[in-house]
């Protein structure tokens, strides 16, 4: 076993024993070219993670986030460019409010905020994508399961 | 300018009633119902005096109350499902969030045009006649 591939199957432990289930929206131009490039170079990325493209993250709305935790998530990530320098101009900026949104709703009503976080990464930049998607992997990993009703 | 849902109720009414629209009168009474408020701020828009504005605050209550096939709605679907609780208060909204305030009413700048019931597209905001008791009182019955 490789060093890498040990280190996921460490990190996939929770306490109950069950996987979780981790949604990712990830920008066309960055974060997905990012994701590519670290498919070419055979790294492994966590399996929780289910990954959603979007042309800019500017598109995910509070109701992505919210939608995905209620049908099924345990935890929603959006990976998108490098502030200032969104394709679309401020695409990122408004995913950064949202965010920020949906997690003060989601403290309002008692769930953990950080089941919902932003990344940004430019599009050459795998490495700190694989290191996005294990520790959003790690937090959702250490938080229980998320109840619904 | 479209009639009110109230105004069009009153020309229902009326025989031989001829305009469709009005230029809207003074001294109406607003009356707001915030569970049909769907956030789009056409009526801070439409609002002459500044009486009715976007608030920054943001009260999860309105995504329960919203109408289920609105977007504030389905949010408040979404979010009733995941909830450990009732929401606890009122929320501050980040700067581009756009949609999902609550309207401030300021009942002491409002000069009762209606401007913002013809502005709603839901209803949220509604225009009242004022009592004929307090025309009469003000002397404007004459």
């Amino acid at each position: 076993m490789t060093s890498a591939a040990a280190e996921n199957t460490r990190a996939t432990e929770t306490e109950d024993g069950a996987e979780r289930k981790i949604v990712a929206f990830f920008c066309r131009e960055c974060a997905y070219a990012a994701a590519d490039a670290a498919g070419n170079a055979r790294v492994s990325l966590p399996t929780t993670i289910r990954s959603v493209l979007v042309p800019c993250t500017g598109r995910v709305s509070p109701l992505h986030l919210l939608k995905a935790l209620a049908d099924g998530a345990d935890g929603v990530y959006v990976a998108g460019c490098l502030e200032g320098q969104c394709h679309y101009r401020e695409g990122n900026l408004h995913a950064l409010d949202r965010i920020e949104f949906a997690r003060a709703l989601l403290e309002s009503v008692g769930v953990e905020p950080e089941r919902v976080q932003m990344f940004t990464m430019s599009a050459a930049d795998s490495p700190k994508f694989v290191a996005a998607a294990r520790k959003m992997h790690e937090t959702i990993s250490s938080l229980p399961q998320l109840e619904r009703r | 300018m479209p009639l009110t849902a109230r105004g069009e109720a009153i020309f229902e009414r009326l025989p031989n009633a001829a305009p469709r629209t009005s230029t809207g009168s003074i001294g109406c009474q607003i009356v707001r119902h915030e569970e049909l408020c769907i956030g789009c701020g056409r009526c801070a828009s439409a609002c002459p005096t500044g009486a009715t504005s976007k608030g920054d605050m943001f009260d999860p209550m309105q995504l329960y109350s919203a109408p289920p096939e609105s977007r504030r709605g389905a949010l408040g679907a979404a979010l009733r499902t995941i909830a450990r609780h009732q929401p606890s208060g009122s929320i501050a909204v980040p700067d581009r969030v756009a949609a999902f305030r609550t309207i401030v009413f300021d009942a002491a700048r409002c000069i009762g045009c209606g401007a913002c019931a013809r502005a709603c597209p839901t209803g949220a905001a509604e225009a009242l006649p004022v009592p004929a008791a307090e025309i009469a009182s003000a002397g404007m019955n004459g």
